[in-house]
């Protein structure tokens, strides 16, 4: 075999990087097309007829008597509360954690660890029975335990991960200086991690707001999120796909908007610090 | 109680000098009282809800009128092993999980080697690369299930182009199968590029460069220089990308729902529809403890062979 030419082999990789490209952003691509597509030229067989972008699924799903306004704010509250109380939580316990060492400290951290782990469909049968005799069905509150049962060990773990790498020369510095250990704590050691808040803080709302099995048990009229907007459009009047695809957008694009942004730390994130 | 009371004495305190540096009781500790509100918190939220599945899976829970529980003894369980229909979702399960993780790793890995090979807009690419694993599994369901479509679908229009399939891809069992796997691989690749990625990124550039000078070839560098040193990182990709894999179950749950015919009905399908479509809590939360002691194996491989590579602390 001879050796490829530097410039064939090039652009045999992009070829192949094209197709990956391809595979991968189509959907999204379709999905978005779709939202703007008149309804008549959405169900014509030819997927590829012209056709005039429209905003009246849009119009459609954010007007009227069941708009998209309260899903979204239930997403917005549930997601967002649930990251609060991990973030704050988590900032402590995963920075107590990372500068203690007792005997018992590998099973501690794998009993946190443990519980992100837990299959959902395991998580939701006791839950669901927990919250109908706490009457917890039906409300926001409920949903935001639920998030909180995987997000809180994935702030504490991720945190410790994080404080873990700080020097600790730079804490006993401070120390000698005179501060408290909280006054360490928040003006040296927490400022440290921004990038590690920002990564968690975002991972933990992203985590909330693309669940949806706890959501379709859990909530009923009036605290349901957007995941459930959709499947109420499936069985009501057969598939509205336009409309679907709508929702898919709304739901997704914010996203994969914030979670671009913290790219660079996404590795560490996502393989719980076991990566940099 | 005379003793008690010389050991209080002062002379004997003294006698004794206590170490230059006493190390602090566990409460009185700082790290501890940080801890503490997280762990009380998360315990309350896991423990609570553990020991309720445990007495649930002996119990037959009844809704109606408030929840009540009748001790029933091992009567979930042996239904549990006895099931016909159960060992075939296990089954089921098996092949799910060790076809999508599977592809995932191939795929994931060569993408990442791909990237890697790039220069010109490398970051756009893998921008664009990224962006299904930020998608909720809900919606990637929700958009394979649009593209398959058999009348309005873009993916069996172009089936039924080339007619490679009449475009009815979920209604038939072996094709239902294989879309959700493809699902799954499409929005969870992405994970096992990135983690790659982060790997080959790392690695001394001079070493391959040596190993370039010497002569070696493009797969002899592949396999003597970059898999040995990313063996690691591959390891943890592979494990976090298993552990999420167990987790979640929304991908068929909106498409197939389990269906047709059962050829989707993995454990955790079954074991929501046991508990939320037939109210028989007591035996879904058998099949739950079941699942759950299966991810903690699972768990446990994975902490220890982050541990044994001192991939964490």
């Amino acid at each position: 075999m001879t050796p490829m030419k530097p410039f064939t082999k090039k652009a045999f990789a992009y070829l192949l990087a094209l197709f990956v490209v391809l595979w991968t952003v189509v959907p999204i691509v379709w999905m978005v097309i779709s939202a703007f597509k008149p309804s008549n030229d959405l169900y014509d067989p030819n997927p590829f007829k012209g056709f005039q972008p429209t905003l009246s699924h849009f119009q459609g799903l954010f007007s009227g008597a069941n708009s998209l306004w309260s899903y979204l704010r239930n997403s917005l509250l549930a997601a967002s509360i649930s990251t609060f109380i991990s973030v704050v939580f988590g900032m402590f316990a995963g920075y107590g954690l990372a500068r203690s060492h007792f005997a018992g400290k590998k099973h501690l951290s794998f009993w946190i660890i443990s519980t992100r782990m837990a299959p959902i469909a395991a998580v939701i049968v006791p839950l669901y029975v927990v919250f109908r005799s706490f009457h917890l069905l039906n409300s926001i509150q409920g949903l935001v335990i639920a998030y909180l049962t995987f997000n809180l060990p994935f702030a504490i773990w991720l945190y410790n991960a994080f404080f873990a790498e700080l020097p600790i020369a730079l804490e006993e510095a401070a120390r000698i200086d005179g501060a408290s250990r909280l006054r360490t704590f928040f003006y040296i050691a927490v400022p440290l991690v921004t990038p590690g808040t920002l990564t968690i803080t975002i991972l933990c709302f992203i985590f909330a707001w693309n669940d949806y099995a706890f959501a379709a048990t859990f909530t009923g009229p009036g605290t349901q999120t957007i995941p459930i907007a959709a499947t109420q459009l499936m069985t009501q009047t057969g598939l509205d796909w336009g409309k679907l695809m709508t929702i898919g957008v709304v739901t997704v694009l914010p996203m994969i908007f914030v979670g671009l942004v913290v790219r660079r730390w996404l590795v560490q994130g996502l393989t719980l610090g076991a990566v940099k | 109680m005379a003793s008690t009371l010389k050991v209080n004495s002062p002379e004997l305190m003294h006698s004794q000098p206590a170490p230059l540096k006493a190390r602090p009781h566990w409460v009185t500790t700082y790290q501890f009282w940080m801890m503490l509100p997280a762990l009380l918190l998360l315990a309350t939220l896991t423990l609570y809800p553990f020991f309720y599945l445990i007495y649930m899976s002996f119990t037959k829970v009844s809704l109606i009128g408030g929840i009540s529980f009748n001790w029933v003894g091992g009567k979930n369980w042996l239904n549990a092993l006895n099931d016909p229909g159960l060992r075939q979702s296990w089954w089921l399960t098996l092949v799910y999980f060790v076809s999508t993780v599977g592809l995932e790793l191939v795929f994931g890995v060569a993408v990442a080697l791909l990237v890697y090979e790039l220069v010109w807009g490398r970051n756009l690419i893998l921008s664009l690369l990224l962006m299904p694993m930020f998608i909720a599994p809900v919606v990637v369901g929700l958009i394979g299930e649009f593209m398959l479509d058999p009348v309005h679908g873009l993916y069996s229009w172009m089936l039924r182009v080339t007619s490679l399939s009449d475009g009815n891809i979920l209604g038939h069992g072996p094709s239902a199968f294989a879309a959700v796997v493809l699902m799954d691989v499409w929005e969870w690749t992405p994970l096992i590029t990135l983690i790659t990625l982060a790997g080959l990124t790392a690695l001394p550039l001079d070493l391959l460069e040596a190993a370039s000078i010497d002569g070696a070839s493009y797969f002899q560098r592949l396999v003597h220089v970059v898999a040995p040193l990313c063996l690691g990182v591959v390891t943890v990709a592979l494990l976090i990308r298993a552990m999420d894999a167990i987790r979640d179950f929304a991908i068929i749950l909106i498409t197939t729902n389990g269906g047709p015919a059962d050829a989707t009905k993995t454990v955790p399908i079954r074991l929501y529809e046991t508990a939320f479509r037939f109210f028989n809590l007591g035996y879904a939360a058998a099949i739950g403890l079941t699942m759950l002691v299966v991810s903690i194996f699972l768990a446990t491989a994975f902490l220890e062979t982050l541990r044994s590579r001192q991939l964490i602390k």
